[in-house]
């Protein structure tokens, strides 16, 4: 051998070297060997069927009021709201629903880049009402959120969402993609026979999980292909993913969502009702102050379903037997209820009014 | 042979400077308004978001402003324009005083300029381009030792007294011409910035403005709005949301790269090279009352000075005036106190204008003054025009816009949709990175006007949002249109496939909608009755905001509804859709036009 002999060290420690190394990418590779390729490894994981129910914790006796509405004066957009929300229990008001140390999550309208006056998204000032009276019955946190069709910042900006939230010390959730999973709506495929629509479908499931109670205030709008946008297809904004889809099926997408998310409070907006050029407006002459009733209004519910009839066919003016998610959604809470869950789900609203669950105050 | 630093025996060309900042120094404080001023253009760039604006209006006054102080972009807009627009007087502030001070925006404001001295001064070391042409060893900042060897050398050579003329024929130092690393002295390569300028300039003079493609602000710009701020954004999308995407971002990112790359090899290669701001700005200081001066008494001739010279001016020399960034190190790195910054000196020690032959500078010039009709025949921005070549809302008409447009790619970075996009030749070469709307990225949101707002130039002018959307006084005038919307029955889901749909009837923002539903009940394939509503575009409602097909489910290469320029509005020439009306209403027997009237056909 010539040059200089290997010592005894350097023998061992590029032995050893050499070693490790051969034993690293053994050991990577059959650690990270996948013989199916993409197919054979699960994609994000999928959160349980259904999400939590927001109506369970919420003590309401057979008699009570279903749905109060209560009209004023524009000037006066946070008192009507109070009166609408107390309406459905004088004594307890909010406090029935948002006990202390609940997280509230508000859903609002804020799909549009409009400013609040052309009515296709929630009144800030109901917005504001709603988040006071939150606080007021104890909330420890009151989230805001929306996943609108343009660009969220904008949004929330014009519509004057963001200051309204700012101003009431709530915390505005903007629908970032890390915010969204994965959830399966249904323990079945969707059976498209039946009226269903939705399977696996990204949910903005960060700010739902963190709430104990969901409230979603919804302006009232026509809508050019479900002919009606009130609290049901406001749920549109906590899905993701390319919803630009769900039109092919409206109605089945529509009472899905009635179906998925049991709201604890649901309020429609009707300061200013979109008759017409729905669901974006774009002009003073589409709204009109409380729509058919003249003045502004609000309307408190606690049975989304019923709340979408009424608002139809009172606020929008048209008949709600020809509103055919209405009924579909009835069908499938029915089958919820029968299942043993806690849900109100009454598309015809006038069995509320025979039984006197529908109070009204006018200030 | 005179004293020269080799004949010490050890390497003794060293920073004469310590590294320790001395805020006495001119040199410190020039750093520390480099740094502000870095600090400012990149503030101003993020601040250049809807959402801010949109909190702080005035900020809009604010966030062009380094563009706005470029006297390239005032002079070639007043030529291409015959006018000085808005804020582009601001650029008067850096071009009186550089008629006194000579380069000095160079050596102490341009960001761009500033990026590639900190680059160099990261990474470039004298001789590390060329192995075999090594030049002296990178010196030790700081180094105790050398600064003393210094001080005595420059002690030793005052001794002996080899002041005076005689070094000017004797050897020099190992940086002199032959043996000097790449970078370190004047370079004959240095004119080609002047023949660039030339070339645009000429170019201008026709009326197209193509100086944004090398302007220091404008590239710096570009580059950060296509490439820096979105590979920020890429890999934290829990902070910024989905990164906004941008047509040709490997290029604008690795033209940046390649050109900050290049001080490796060639110091500040962009500024002393290539950049037309800096070849203006050489030619104005021809008569700068100050400059640096050397005192040929006292210099002994040890090169110290071009060292560190930012410009390659040769202060060891006859200063070349306009190449000279006025960055004061070579003052700093005179052991001899030979150099200084005077007012009025001899006018025989410097070269005043640049070394270019006039012969150069009219074969640029004619460069230039061909590119306009070899483009301009091309017809892109003319009849030729590609109908994807829809402009932001406010946009002047087409060839007003090539007079205008630096392609600053401000309002690129300022959209909350990102719908505006650097275009990639569908305007044509003229309209390289100008900005173009793409309806598969973003929709022109309703009521923002943030593009016009922050266009430093004019080329987008700042509407509001009456006049945006034809209200008020406008109504006459009409709303802002950049296209008009077409449906591809072959693809659009009701009219080709029975499945209900029409998103683009919904989200259709003008009232009433331009998209409106036509009900009908079809026998399906199993027999039974299909309702279904059909889309159709009503033309005279049609702004061309593109959100339909941005959010057209039918997702493929083409939407089923896409939005073309026909019908924009902005061209002025040819009257808008909505004032045909009165020429439809009298052949109102005759079937009403399945498209828009071309707007642009003919136009010019």
């Amino acid at each position: 051998m010539t040059g200089q002999r290997l010592t005894r060290r350097e023998c061992l420690t590029r032995g050893a070297g050499a070693v490790v190394g051969a034993a690293v990418a053994a050991a990577g590779g059959y650690l990270l060997y996948d013989p199916q390729g993409d197919a054979g490894l699960p994609r994000s994981p999928d959160l349980a069927p259904g999400l939590k129910n927001y109506f369970e914790a919420i003590d309401f006796p057979a008699a009570a009021p279903r749905l109060s509405l209560a009209l004023g004066d524009e000037q006066r957009i946070e008192q009507i709201t109070r009166a609408a929300v107390c309406g459905l229990d004088p004594q307890r008001g909010m406090r029935r629903f948002i006990a202390a140390g609940d997280v509230v999550l508000i859903k609002p309208n804020a799909g549009f880049d409009r400013p609040p006056y052309l009515g296709a998204t929630t009144h800030p000032a109901v917005l504001r009402a709603v988040i006071r009276m939150c606080r007021e019955a104890g909330a420890r946190e009151v989230l805001v959120t929306d996943n609108p069709i343009e660009s969220p910042a904008a949004c929330f900006s014009k519509t004057g969402i963001d200051r309204a939230v700012a101003a009431e010390g709530a915390r505005l959730v903007l629908p970032a993609p890390h915010r969204f999973a994965m959830l399966k709506t249904r323990d079945h495929a969707p059976d498209p026979q039946g009226g269903e629509a939705l399977g696996r479908w990204p949910v903005l499931y960060e700010p739902l999980a963190r709430a104990t109670k969901l409230i979603g205030i919804a302006p009232v709008k026509d809508h050019n292909l479900a002919s009606a946008s009130i609290v049901l297809k406001n749920w549109y904004g906590l899905l993701g993913g390319r919803r630009n889809q769900f039109h092919q099926a409206i109605h089945a997408v529509i009472s899905d969502l009635a179906l998925l998310i049991s709201p604890t409070l649901v309020i429609a907006d009707a300061t200013r009702v979109m008759l017409q050029n729905g669901p974006t407006g774009g002009r003073i002459s589409d709204v009109a102050p409380g729509g058919k009733l003249g003045r502004p209004t609000v309307v408190a519910a606690v049975d989304p379903v019923a709340c979408d009839a009424w608002c139809y066919q009172n606020l929008l003016g048209r008949d709600p037997a020809q509103l055919p998610y209405l009924e579909l959604a009835a069908r499938k809470i029915r089958a919820a209820v029968a299942a043993g869950q806690k849900r109100l789900g009454q598309h015809d609203w006038r069995a509320y009014e025979r039984e006197g669950q529908i109070t009204s105050s006018s200030l | 042979m005179t004293r020269s630093v080799l004949e010490a025996g050890t390497p003794r060309i060293t920073r004469f400077r310590d590294s320790r900042l001395n805020w006495t120094r001119i040199t410190t404080i020039r750093i520390i308004v480099q740094t502000v001023m870095f600090g400012l253009f990149a503030a101003f760039v993020g601040l250049t978001t809807f959402a801010r604006l949109e909190r702080l209006p005035a900020l809009r006054h604010w966030l062009s402003k380094f563009l706005e102080i470029d006297p390239l972009v005032s002079i070639a807009t007043a030529i291409t324009t015959h006018t000085v627009y808005r804020g582009l007087l601001w650029s008067l502030i850096v071009l009186i005083p550089t008629l006194f001070l000579g380069r000095f925006f160079c050596g102490w404001i341009c960001p761009y300029g500033s990026l590639h001295q900190f680059v160099r001064w990261l990474l470039w070391r004298p001789g590390s381009a060329r192995s075999g042409r090594a030049g002296p060893p990178t010196p030790e900042p700081g180094n105790r030792a050398n600064r003393a060897a210094d001080a005595q050398q420059a002690a030793d050579a005052r001794e002996s007294g080899i002041n005076g003329s005689t070094q000017q024929s004797t050897g020099r130092s190992p940086l002199s011409v032959r043996h000097s690393p790449l970078g370190t002295g004047y370079s004959s390569s240095q004119r080609v910035k002047y023949c660039i300028l030339a070339g645009m300039l000429a170019a201008a003079l026709f009326g197209t403005l193509q100086i944004g493609l090398l302007d220091p602000l404008c590239l710096l710009y570009r580059s950060m709005t296509g490439a820096v701020l979105p590979a920020l954004e890429l890999p934290a999308p829990s902070l910024f949301g989905d990164a906004r995407l941008h047509q040709g971002a490997w290029l604008i990112g690795f033209l940046l790269f390649g050109l900050v790359a290049a001080n490796l090899v060639y110091p500040r290669f962009f500024c002393r090279v290539l950049c037309p701001l800096g070849a203006l700005l050489g030619l104005l200081s021809r008569w700068a009352w100050y400059r640096i001066e050397r005192d040929p008494q006292t210099c002994n001739a040890c090169d110290r000075c071009r060292l560190h010279c930012e410009g390659a001016c040769d202060p060891h020399a006859r200063l070349r005036l306009a190449e000279c960034f006025v960055c004061f190190n070579c003052i700093e790195d005179c052991p001899q106190g030979a150099l200084s910054f005077r007012l009025f000196p001899p006018r025989e020690h410097a070269i005043t204008g640049p070394d270019t032959s006039r012969r150069k500078l009219i074969f640029a010039g004619l460069t230039g003054l061909l590119f306009f009709p070899f483009v301009r025949t091309t017809g892109r921005s003319t009849r030729d025009f590609s109908s994807r070549v829809i402009r932001p809302p406010g946009a002047v008409e087409e060839l007003e816009f090539l007079e205008r447009c630096i392609k600053c790619d401000q309002c690129i970075r300022v959209c909350p949709t990102n719908v505006i996009q650097p275009d990639w030749f569908a305007s044509g070469l003229e309209g390289l990175w100008s900005p173009i709307l793409n309806f598969r990225i973003g929709h022109c949101q309703l009521h923002c006007t943030a593009c016009g707002l922050v266009c430093p130039t004019g080329a987008i002018q700042p509407i509001s949002i009456a006049r945006k959307l034809g209200l008020g006084r406008f109504a006459e005038q009409g709303p802002v249109r950049l296209g008009t919307a077409h449906i591809d029955p072959a693809r659009c889901l009701p009219l080709s496939k029975d499945v209900p749909c029409v998103v683009c009837e919904e989200v259709c923002p003008t009232s009433p909608k331009a998209i409106w539903g036509e009900e009908v009940t079809r026998i399906a394939r199993d027999g039974r009755p299909l309702r279904l509503r059909l889309p159709h575009v009503d033309i005279d409602r049609c702004i061309g905001c593109g959100i339909c097909e941005h959010e057209c489910p039918v997702v493929g290469d083409r939407r089923a509804i896409y939005v073309t320029a026909e019908g924009e509005s902005r061209s002025r020439r040819h009257p808008a859709r909505d004032r045909n009306r009165s020429v439809r209403a009298a052949a109102a027997d005759a079937p009403r036009p399945g498209l828009p009237d071309a707007p642009r056909a003919g136009d010019r």
